[in-house]
Order: C-alpha cells, then structure tokens, then sequence
C-alpha cells in the first residue's frame, strides 16, 4: 500500500525500484516520519495559541498543560469587546484597502510603461527600480519618517496606502507578466483608436487578472502584517493597526491570555487569505522570489 | 519635392514620437513621485541628516562626520556588530541548511506531499510581530513556558531560555528560521524538480546508491542557488529588528540588541534622528557591497 505510490514518483532521488531492498524501505518510511514531524513543528505554535487563549489567567499560570479544560468561546468575545477590538479590525481593514488599490495601480502603470510604451530614457528609470529592490526599506525608515513629518502626512492612513505604490518588487512582477502579453492584441487595440490610459484599463488589466490577484494577494497580507511605519505613522492616533496593537501590550497591564487572544485575533485573517489562497500564494512565492 | 516631403513626414513622425513618449511618461509619473518620495529620497535624505545635528526633525547645523564619530564611541555599537556576526555564524548554522533538508525530504515523499508543502510555508504567512509574540510564550521561563511543559513531558525540568546568555540568539534565529525556512524550501524545492529524472536513472544504472546519487547529483545542482539565497541571508540578517525588539528587548544585557535595533533606539527612544541616519547609512554601505557580491555570484550564471 504505502509503497505502491513510489511508482508514480518523478522528481526526487528515490525511485520504485530503489525499493527492493528493507533498508530503503526503512529510509522511505523515516522521511515520511520527518515530513510528518516538520508539518507538526511548523502549525503546532499556531494551534497552541488557539487553545492556550482558552485558558483563563488563573489556569494559564499555574497550569503546566497543552490543552485547556473549557473550551468557552465567550471568553473570546469578551476580550474582543473589553479591548475594542472591533476598532483596530477597522483600521487595518482601512490600511489594506488603500494599500491594494495603490500597489496594483501604481505599480502597474509603471509596469506598463516600462515593459509595453517603452519611451526613450525608460532604461534608466528601470535601473533606479532595480536599485530600489535591493536597498531594504528598513535602512531608509528613519529618513522616511521625517520626511513624512515635515509634509505633516504623520498620524494619517495616507503615506501608508502610498508606500505600497512604490515597491519595485511589484513591478518586476508586472512587468514580466505585461512582456509575455500577446502584442497582436495591444497593436489591435492602438489601431482601434484606443488611448493609452484606456488600453491599459480596458485590455491589459482584464488579461492580467491572474498578476493582478497575485499581488493583490500579497499586498494584503504585507499591509495586514506591516509594523514598523504603521507604528512610527499612526502611533497615537487612535487609527493604529492590529499589528501596532499587539505591540502597545508591552507597555499594558493586559493578561497574559487577553494578549494572546489578541495575537489569536490578529492571525484569523491571513489564516483565512492563506486557506482560500494558498496556491496563488505558494506559487507567487516561488516565481517571484527566483527572479527577485 | 519628394526629399521635402519625406523631411516633412520625418518631422511629423519624430513628434508624433515625442508626443508617444511624452504621454509614457506622464502615466509613469505618479508612481515615479511616489518612489522618489518613498525609496530613493529617503537614501539621500539619510546622508545629509547624518552630517548635521538636529532639534527634533528640524535641522540645525552642518558637524561633518560627528554624528557617526558619536556612533561608533558609543558602547552599544560594538555589541551589536559583534551581535551581528553572531547572527550571522548562526543563521549560517541553522537557518542555511535547514530549507535544504526540508526541501530533500519533501521531495523524497510521495504521501501527503501538498499538505507537507502547504504546512511548511504556513509560518510564512504569519504576521512577524504576532508571531515572534507567540514564540515568545514558548520560551518562557518556569514550568509553564510551552517548551517547558512539553519537555516536562519527557521528563526534563525547566530550563531558562531567551535569558541565557548563551543561548539567546541561536533561539532568535531558531524562530527566524522557524517562519523563513518553508518559504526558502520552495525555492529549493523548485531547483530540485528541475533537475533532469534521467541523470538519477543514469547514475543508479552506474550503481550510485541513493546517498551517492544525493551527493553527486542534487547537492551539486542546488548550489549556485544555495550560495545566491546565503548572501540574500546575510543580507537579511542585518535588518533583523521585531525579534530582538519584542522578545528580549536586546537583552540580556545588550546580548541580543541588532544593529536595526540601535537605530530603532536612536531614533525612536532617544529622538537622536542624525546618529540613527549615520548608522543607517552605515548599514546601507554594508548592503550595498553584499548585494554588488550577490550580482557578481549570480550574473555568470544567467
């Protein structure tokens, strides 16, 4: 039964006919030991979240145990309303949103010039993005933060949504998805007397729909799980994030099982975006990551 | 006549160009502002903060190289690029190979192999701040820190962890490599699916055992990029920030602090907006030249 399967194996170094022998057979079985052993390690952080912020504080302290004695989901919601959580939900469903409609506009239009108008000079422009791809973000965040305090863009969604229109990752992306485009089709539609704004909207965008929901995709989960400018932008501002949120417990005298309720509540959404979209993420992870 | 014409015709074709370009231009425009504003701004921006003083974000006056005199002076720095390095040495020692090994064994299984593949690159999706607070509770000390009741379980009493001098940043890149290393399996994964089936058949023919045929056949083909994503670790590595931040704090003792995590304090404790940009700048230079390294390993390779 379980080595029945080898036949149909492919990739990898372990063939069916490497399976005549016990020690290999052996060898096939402990590999599936250890898959099975990686997947536990790799949920098994997650799922004691969910079961530990069960617990109440009195049984979460003294008791040294995995499982909680209750399972009371009233628990969960009063933590949710005691912390207002509701607000920060708002506020990052807010932050996301913008962050989307940014990253796929901006960075598609760029995409569109760069790999289909081709003005002269547009090499240029294509290096310094590249440049951008390599230089974290991280390092300028400082310089960053006061330019956006000079302008008076701080405790506002705005440079939020705008930073994900300019992220040079995406726009590799589109622009290898926009070169592969049929010609023929964006030819037809400059003789129909297409403009170019309109070719853009009316031809690209809906052939691309697949890029296009790749890095949506991964906007959303970036926004949703973004601290570091949220915080320096929002902090204090009553529109802070669920992310900022979390980090604003160090300083709190929350519980440690409202804090991981928190933590619970802040990894449901990309929990249910990786469930609904795990193979547009797994393989956008791969393609984009190789050429990156 | 006709050569009048044709000069005509040029000229109307070059501004029908220009005016083709003009409007390529104008649509890439607004996105062109935002990564002036957003990415390369900054950068320049970072130079000139790092050679003055300031009051707050206003600036007051031009010091030269001061600010990364006081940088460098300040105690704190020299442990954290000491830190860094070792960061560096043990993300070399666990983090490097470990998406290798998962992504071998993946690849030598046949059952449940989309469910081992999802559940590998699940921790990826995880938001780095609820995560490293998550982990956080796993290295807690006393009986009810979750690695020590599940070591209770087999009997070992309960250790210290994040606090132990010695163990704090093998345990930070442990829970770095815990969230990175499925996706980088993936990566790894797909140059091994690459390879050609007939080389292992030829080889088995020559009487390669599998171990042989590992050795001689995947390892090999999965090197070029083995040393490509070592660099892009590296290059990682120094901007390692949340871990430090939230579960230590940099401590015990600066045991822990990173060099992101100094700029984080000079910027946002100590409101030291220059010293933060020299050691920005600082870290930049350092990336700049890891990445001119990264294209110089991958270029002949294209």
């Amino acid at each position: 039964m379980f080595f029945e399967k080898y036949i149909e194996k492919e990739e990898g170094t372990i063939r069916s006919y490497d399976l005549h022998s016990f020690r290999h057979k052996l060898l096939c079985i402990l590999i599936f030991v250890a898959c099975l052993a990686m997947l536990i390690i790799a949920v098994f952080p997650t799922i004691w979240v969910f079961l530990a912020s069960f617990k109440s504080i009195a049984e979460f302290r003294k008791e040294a145990t995995i499982i909680p004695k209750s399972f009371d989901i009233q628990t969960y919601i009063k933590t949710w309303n005691d912390l207002k959580f509701i607000r920060y939900y708002i506020n990052s469903f807010i932050v996301v949103t913008g962050c989307v409609i940014c990253s796929v506009v901006f960075n598609g239009l760029l995409a569109y010039g760069l790999a289909i108008l081709r003005p002269r000079g547009h090499k240029i422009l294509l290096t310094l993005v590249m440049w951008g791809l390599l230089i974290p973000a991280t390092t300028s965040v400082v310089a960053l933060f006061v330019n956006i305090n000079r302008i008076g863009l701080n405790q506002s969604y705005a440079p939020l949504w705008l930073a994900a229109g300019a992220n040079a990752f995406y726009v590799v992306m589109f622009k290898q998805f926009f070169e592969g485009l049929p010609k023929e089709i964006i030819e037809a539609a400059k003789l129909d007397g297409c403009g170019v704004l309109q070719t853009f909207a009316q031809i690209i965008l809906p052939l691309s729909k697949s890029i296009v929901m790749v890095i949506a995709i991964f906007t959303v989960n970036a926004a949703w799980s973004d601290f570091l400018l949220p915080y320096l932008v929002l902090g204090g501002s009553s529109k802070e994030t669920v992310m900022v949120r979390l980090f604003m417990f160090r300083t709190s005298n929350a519980t440690d099982v409202e804090i991981l309720r928190a933590v619970a509540f802040s990894i449901i959404p990309p929990i249910i975006l990786f469930t609904i979209f795990q193979k547009q993420i797994t393989a956008g992870a791969t393609t984009g990551a190789v050429k990156g | 006549m006709v050569r009048a014409k044709n000069e005509v015709m040029q000229k109307k074709k070059n501004k029908e160009l220009l005016k083709k370009d003009m409007t390529a231009w104008l649509i890439m425009l607004p996105t062109v502002i935002l990564f002036a504003f957003f990415v390369w701004e900054p950068l320049l921006e970072s130079i000139r903060l790092s050679l003055y003083t300031a009051k707050g974000i206003r600036l007051q006056e031009f010091v030269g190289l001061d600010n990364y005199l006081l940088v460098f002076k300040h105690p704190d720095f020299m442990d954290a690029f000491t830190n860094t390095f070792k960061y560096i040495v043990w993300s070399l020692v666990i983090g490097f190979f470990v998406p290798i090994i998962i992504a071998i064994l993946i690849s030598e299984t046949v059952h449940l192999k989309g469910l081992f593949k999802v559940g590998v690159y699940f921790p990826n999706i995880m938001p780095g701040m609820a995560m490293v607070m998550m982990l956080g509770y796993f290295f807690r000390p006393g009986n009810t820190g979750v690695l020590n009741i599940l070591l209770s379980k087999i009997g070992i009493d309960p250790m210290i962890w994040l606090t132990n001098i010695k163990l704090t940043i093998p345990l930070i890149v442990v829970t770095m490599t815990w969230r990175g290393a499925g996706a980088t399996a993936f990566l790894y994964l797909a140059g091994i699916n690459s390879i050609n089936p007939e080389l292992y058949e030829a080889a088995t023919l020559d009487g390669a055992g599998i171990r042989q045929r590992i050795r001689y056949i995947t390892v090999p083909n999965i090197f070029s990029l083995g040393k490509t994503l070592f660099i892009l670790q590296i290059i990682a590595v120094f901007q390692i920030l949340y871990e430090p931040l939230v579960m230590t704090n940099g401590g015990p003792n600066n045991a822990s602090i990173s060099i992101m995590q100094l700029v984080y304090n000079y910027a946002f404790r100590d409101f030291n907006y220059p010293a933060a940009a020299a050691l920005s700048v600082l870290i930049c230079i350092i990336l700049i030249l890891l990445s001119g390294l990264y294209f110089k390993i991958t270029k002949p390779r294209d």
